[in-house]
């Protein structure tokens, strides 16, 4: 009797495990900031794929800004990169790409299936690494004018065209207290990113980064220097104040919307932070305000610029796929399977309507707020596009800009000091390459 | 003898049981990173896999010149000096004096005080490095005191102008004075500062004084932001201000628990014999104490170099650099940006033979000066 119990409860087993699927568990790092509007809409993201996989478990690690780089890189280092994670597209996952730690998502996903995607977003030649190590999500501009026109015209104001009509604002508005613009530097790559990486576009051009980076060119020459002193000028002239370099990232957004500021210098991405945030109802600015107080606007014309309206842009952040999956193996199409959906209509749609990026994904359409639509227009009126600074040049040398972008803030170093160090990192990277 | 024998092999084998686990533990978790340590700091790894990825080799001492040859370095090198001074020179002396008062019961309700003092200590470093960080921010409540103060220093010579200018009659001569009393600074915010002034002053015909009187103050009294945290050779005074705040504490409660073990007798017979409370301090305590002092004194020592977390929750090295300090720079060059474990290795070796010189210095000290603990 006993033995044929036992048969009996073998058998089950081998015929269960024969039907049941094979479970895979995929280690996630996701790049999410809990506090912003989206999040809730992100977590019904993660949510949904459990709830629809359930073969698949997701290990989920979260972070957010620099530590995210650095736990990152910290894994790398130590061969346990996660399955599926996020990454920049240029030197700030520059191990990722020159490593080649991530799959080649042009193999891994297929001609048919990156046909849905814009060209900018599949061309390899976008990404550091020469190779689609991952998939931007956007094409992101990195340098936004966020002018709240209300303000402004009760103070008697048009929004600005030229660096000379913004001087002019100062006095009235500093008297009443409000800052012309703002751009809060604590963290030290905002400046570089959003506004100087333009003023180089503009004032230097592409052009003579890649002269710098072939030899032929320093930092030290004029056109660079020339950039920098555009930066020391604005806090000279009063149009941002010292204060916001000890102002970190993540309380600038707020301050702007409560009217302390008539514009504010930031990347595309940071009209997510205004719209409504569908866990708590409540917006930073309210949709209306959105549609006829606020505009975006290319940043103003600059006195000497050799090309005007240009504006610093890059292939946005994306996913990857760890290099370390078997070929084949049941983790890989697990992966792919997360991949796909995380860039599907669907979730794009949702992404595009909390105002985190415009995708690349072709034919996305979302109810979005109004400010998230002024994004495409933006787009369309500004099409002349240039570097963003840390996505060409090496971190060894883009963060001595950082650095220096500070010091020029809080006045304590010219720009000539600055160039020369920024010339100084160069050469001793360039060193160490050899 | 054979017994002997067969007796001495278990007890090697026993040995060895016991032992050998812990070994291995050591080997994995103390031996094994520090060899890394000092394998990578004179490699040329360039990130991506350690092990199993691409081909690295020896290199020399590339990055240790690199290190030397670096301002940075020997920035973060000075901060962290100025940590170990006033942790040896700040928490000790002061830990002691706060542990003598408290056991000579010198004031009323010890125990509160040495709870009041103790408390920093068990707050997460975290916390307490958002909090000073909070504290000094330019939105900050400092920055509103002082902000406040300066506005109504400012208002009342302003007020004090228009009253010699006959009230609120405008003339070049009172906007030039105006533009006089906010410094050079203002001046460069205007094309034509006299006219525009004039013209902006002109725009509040009809408003209230109070009004006019208070948004030039926004317009010329510079808002105060911690600017002393910007200035090398200020900037780390604030945070050692904190250090002191929030270690003082453990120093206390280390003194205080070894004055508990000196025989109270003798203190009494001195007191007796007329010794003064600093004769007491000098001559009793102090040389019972001096291995404590010492012990504190490397604790202090290790403590102040291997410190992170605190400043780099205030301030995480910058404004642009400045508070940098040993850890941070090893931490920036093995994580930010592109990570150089080579150079952030040789950083951690320099910091740990540095450690080892002061508390060589330290013990050589309390050989020639110090007392006898028994």
């Amino acid at each position: 009797m006993k033995r044929t119990i036992m048969a009996t409860i073998m058998i089950a087993v081998a015929v269960a495990g024969g039907f049941a699927q094979e479970k895979v568990t995929l280690n996630v790092m996701n790049y999410q900031q809990a506090d912003q509007s989206g999040y809730a809409e992100d977590v019904a993201i993660w949510e949904k794929f459990q709830k629809d996989n359930p073969a698949i478990t997701l290990n989920i690690e979260i972070l957010f800004n620099d530590p995210y780089h650095q736990k990152l890189q910290a894994y790398a280092a130590a061969g346990t990169l996660p399955d599926v994670f996020y990454v920049w597209p240029g030197a700030r996952s520059a191990v990722i790409h020159e490593k080649k730690l991530a799959k080649d998502l042009n193999q891994l996903l297929g001609a048919s299936y990156l046909k849905d995607f814009s060209a900018a977003a599949t061309n390899p030649a976008n990404q550091l690494g020469r190779y689609m190590a991952m998939l931007p999500q956007s094409y992101t501009y990195t340098s936004v004018m966020y002018v709240n026109t209300k303000l402004l015209a009760d103070n008697g104001f048009k929004p600005p065209k030229t660096y000379a009509d913004l001087k002019k604002m100062v006095p009235k508005l500093k008297a009443k207290g409000i800052a012309v613009a703002m751009l809060p530097n604590k963290d030290a790559w905002p400046m570089q990113s959003c506004l100087f990486s333009t003023v180089v576009g503009r004032m230097a051009g592409d052009a003579f980064i890649d002269s710098i980076l072939a030899g032929k060119a320093k930092f030290t020459d004029k056109p660079f220097v020339a950039s920098l002193q555009v930066i020391a000028d604005l806090y000279k002239d009063g149009i941002f104040s010292r204060e916001d370099v000890q102002v970190g990232y993540g309380e600038a957004a707020g301050m702007f919307a409560s009217g302390k500021a008539a514009i504010y210098i930031d990347g595309d991405w940071r009209v997510g932070a205004y719209i409504t945030d569908k866990a708590s109802g409540k917006a930073l600015i309210a949709p209306a305000a959105q549609d006829k107080d606020f505009a975006l606007m290319p940043f103003v014309s600059i006195p000497g610029e050799k090309n005007p309206g240009v504006l610093s842009a890059v292939a946005g952040t994306g996913w990857a796929v760890s290099g370390s999956l078997a070929t084949g193996s049941a983790k890989e199409k697990a992966a792919v399977k997360l991949i796909q959906y995380l860039y599907s209509p669907e979730v794009q749609a949702i992404r595009f309507g909390t105002g985190a990026f415009v995708p690349t994904r072709k034919g996305v359409k979302a109810a979005v707020e109004p400010l998230v639509a002024k994004v495409p227009l933006f787009y369309a009126e500004n099409a002349k596009t240039s570097y963003v600074v840390d996505g060409v040049l090496d971190p060894a040398v883009y963060n001595v800009i950082n650095d220096g972008l500070i010091a020029i803030g809080l006045g304590t170093k010219t720009p000539a000091v600055v160039a020369a160090e920024t010339q100084k990192a160069f050469e001793s990277w360039t060193a160490s390459r050899k | 003898m054979q017994t002997r024998n067969r007796i001495r092999v278990e007890e090697g084998r026993a040995y060895w049981a016991m032992v050998l686990p812990a070994f291995l533990i050591y080997l994995l978790v103390m031996a094994f990173p520090i060899v890394l340590s000092i394998v990578l700091s004179v490699s040329n790894y360039d990130g991506g896999k350690m092990f199993g990825g691409d081909a690295w080799g020896f290199a020399g001492l590339r990055s240790y010149a690199r290190v030397f040859t670096d301002p940075h370095f020997w920035n973060a090198l000075k901060n962290n000096a100025y940590i170990v001074m006033i942790s040896v020179f700040g928490q000790l002396p002061l830990g002691f004096v706060f542990a003598y008062i408290i056991y000579r019961k010198l004031v009323k309700w010890p125990g509160f005080w040495q709870g009041v003092l103790y408390v920093p200590n068990i707050i997460s470093v975290i916390v307490v490095g958002l909090l000073w960080q909070t504290i000094f921010s330019p939105n900050g409540p400092i920055a509103e005191v002082m902000n406040s103060m300066a506005r109504a220093g400012f208002q009342s010579k302003l007020e004090l102008l228009f009253t010699a200018h006959g009230g609120f009659t405008i003339t070049d001569d009172l906007v030039q004075n105006i533009l006089n009393l906010a410094g050079p600074a203002a001046s460069e915010w205007f094309t034509n500062p006299l006219p525009e002034l004039k013209e902006l002053i002109l725009s509040y015909e009809g408003a209230p004084h109070a009004e006019l009187l208070g948004d030039l103050c926004n317009l010329f009294v510079p808002k105060w932001s911690p600017e002393f945290l910007t200035k090398p050779n200020l900037a780390m005074l604030p945070i050692l201000f904190v250090i002191l705040w929030m270690y003082t504490g453990m120093y206390l409660i280390l003194f205080l628990a070894n004055m508990q073990k000196i025989d109270v007798q003798i203190i009494e017979a001195a007191r007796i014999d007329g010794a003064s409370e600093w004769q007491v301090m000098r001559f009793i305590i102090l040389p019972s104490l001096s291995g404590t002092i010492v012990n504190s004194a490397i604790l202090a020592i290790s403590g102040s170099l291997s410190s992170f977390s605190l400043i780099f929750a205030m301030t995480g090295g910058g404004p642009s650099r400045v508070t940098e300090i040993l850890s941070i720079y090893m931490f920036n060059n093995a994580f930010l940006g592109r990570p150089n474990l080579p150079l952030a290795n040789a950083i951690s070796l320099i910091m740990v033979a540095v450690s080892f010189l002061l508390i060589g210095l330290t013990k050589a000290v309390e050989k020639r000066y110090g007392g006898k603990e028994d």
